[in-house]
């Protein structure tokens, strides 16, 4: 029990160090991050505003009315930078692989999996996340969302659910790098699919895409199911409480993945690398 | 004449052998624009429930535009940006430069090479699942197509310069990608790409009508579905066709002003 406990502050205080060398890249190379600083708002911005012109001319899109909207919008984006800050690297498996690059960290007396995610936090996503925040309580205003205890835990319980799925479908795009050993990068269609399904309400897509959505790959739990739970949508019955059903799925799925992870890394080893 | 163009036809010809070497990237494009097109589809179809036509665009109209647009991007994709900035980068630059051709005009030669490839590697497929899962997109008239096709070179034209000149900040500016994602983001809500200046409120329509972007997009599917008057057309054609000739003229401006400079670097 000690032992673990040890373990337990041992990787602690790592993270930590970790997270204070990451932040010391923003002083590194500032011009950098000043970019990236104004491009991703921009990005999202412009991605809202397209929402706003065409919500004013139609007045609502399957029901969901603007300030609804951007509270699905803005729950999408906070947990899109999430995943960026902490699980990006899945989306760069590939060329790890390719590169050899997880030799380096085989031979360390960590896990692979935490060194290889936890090592290397992308303090870049903070870019995301102002935005995300923006419209989030912009989106919380016009609705004039009420704080409770209850809800407040229910939106924690949502936003690391649905980083935990997002995280755990990058790496499961991944790991598929170790069996075919290419450097195929998903990044950009992971994300084109994830904007497309979480930042929109699922409703609008054809029975079985969301039957996929909701049951194959569950993007559906990412906003689309919490949201409409915390709106009010479900009157009773479990669905009152999507977000718990978020929070369990993301733990599932990032389960499901750490092993297939696992898997993938006995590949990698057994190539002789 | 035939000897000028020989070089550039031979890049040309080389990179279209180049980009068939790629597949996964080749599947993934069709992943991605698939996504984009069908995604946007739906939300055409579910914002239209209950009406037939919104200031006198109809559903239909709307989804021709889709298609057509997700095949217009595809035919604008550049690479002359990242060409740039990684030559200047790496500093082959100056071995570009010393090559017996315009560097630019290499770099041109290239993208078409790439666009012809894509033709066959992408816009095909986009327009057979467009016509399988939302429609073949007729155009308006086959004249319209024509007219069509005349507003579309001049608006590779206007986008095949802009990025150039973009690219062309790579000279004093080292990192550029985060001002290329900025431009793409810029590009994908200002040109109509995915929502048409129709809907937009009117004051931001007229600033957009005098930007560059809107000629890149919107002016060839105006003319694609038919949504357009004799007064709107003429208007709209001269002011794509001072653009081209603006950016034009800048571009043979930057480009003397940086072979000085890098004649001067390179002692």
């Amino acid at each position: 029990m000690k032992k673990k406990l040890k373990a337990i502050l041992h990787y602690l205080d790592v993270t930590k160090a970790s997270i204070r060398m990451s932040a010391l890249t923003i002083v590194e190379y500032p011009s950098s991050i000043i970019g990236w600083l104004i491009s991703n708002p921009i990005q999202f911005i412009v991605g809202f505003a397209t929402i706003q012109f065409v919500v004013q001319q139609f007045g609502q899109i399957n029901g969901w009315n603007y300030g609804e909207l951007a509270f699905l919008y803005g729950v999408s984006v906070i947990s899109h930078a999430l995943s960026m800050i902490f699980f990006i690297q899945g989306w760069f498996m590939g060329f790890f692989v390719m590169e050899g690059e997880f030799d380096r960290f085989l031979t360390r007396p960590m896990s692979v999996m935490y060194q290889f995610f936890f090592t290397q936090i992308n303090v870049f996503g903070v870019t995301d996340l102002i935005p995300g925040i923006i419209v989030f309580v912009y989106g919380c205003i016009q609705i004039s969302f009420t704080w409770t205890f209850a809800r407040v835990l229910l939106v924690l319980c949502m936003l690391i659910g649905a980083t935990l799925i997002r995280g755990g479908v990058y790496i499961m795009l991944g790991t598929t790098s170790f069996f075919t050993r290419s450097e195929n990068d998903f990044g950009q269609y992971t994300q084109e699919v994830f904007d497309k399904t979480t930042m929109y309400p699922i409703s609008m897509y054809p029975e079985a895409i969301q039957f996929i959505l909701t049951y194959i790959i569950p993007i559906g739990w990412v906003s689309f199911y919490p949201v409409s739970s915390l709106l009010g949508g479900y009157s009773n019955g479990p669905m009152k409480y999507a977000a718990l059903f978020t929070l369990l799925i993301g733990i599932a799925v990032m389960a499901v993945a750490g092993l297939f992870f696992k898997s993938g890394l006995r590949k990698y080893e057994s190539a002789g690398n | 004449m035939k000897d000028r163009l020989g070089k550039y036809i031979f890049v040309y010809r080389n990179q279209i052998l180049k980009s068939f070497t790629y597949k996964f990237k080749v599947y993934g494009n069709i992943l991605t624009q698939t996504i984009i097109m069908i995604a946007s589809a739906f939300f055409w179809k579910a914002l239209y429930r209950g009406t037939d036509s919104v200031m006198g665009v109809s559903v239909e109209t709307m989804l021709t535009y889709t298609v057509v647009s997700s095949m217009i991007s595809i035919l604008l994709m550049t690479n002359v940006e990242r060409r740039i900035q990684n030559s200047v980068r790496k500093g082959t630059i100056a071995v570009d430069m010393m090559r017996p051709m315009n560097v630019f005009r290499g770099y041109l030669a290239e993208d078409l090479g790439n666009m012809t490839a894509l033709i066959f590697q992408n816009l095909i497929p986009i327009l057979i699942i467009g016509t399988i899962f939302i429609g073949f997109p007729a155009p308006a008239s086959v004249g319209d197509f024509f007219l069509f096709l005349a507003s579309l070179i001049l608006a590779y034209i206007i986008n095949w310069v802009m990025a150039a000149l973009f690219g062309m900040l790579a000279f004093s500016i080292v990192e550029l990608d985060a001002l290329i994602q900025v431009k793409k983001h810029l590009i994908r809500l200002l040109s109509g790409s995915i929502i048409p200046i129709w809907f937009m409120p009117l004051w931001f329509k007229n600033i957009l009508e005098c930007l560059p972007f809107v000629y890149l997009y919107q002016m060839p599917l105006n003319i694609y579905v038919g949504q357009y008057t004799t007064e709107s057309l003429i208007k709209g054609l001269s002011i794509q066709m001072a653009w081209a000739v603006a950016l034009l003229l800048i571009y043979a401006w930057r480009q003397k002003s940086i072979g000085k400079k890098l004649m001067v670097q390179g002692g």
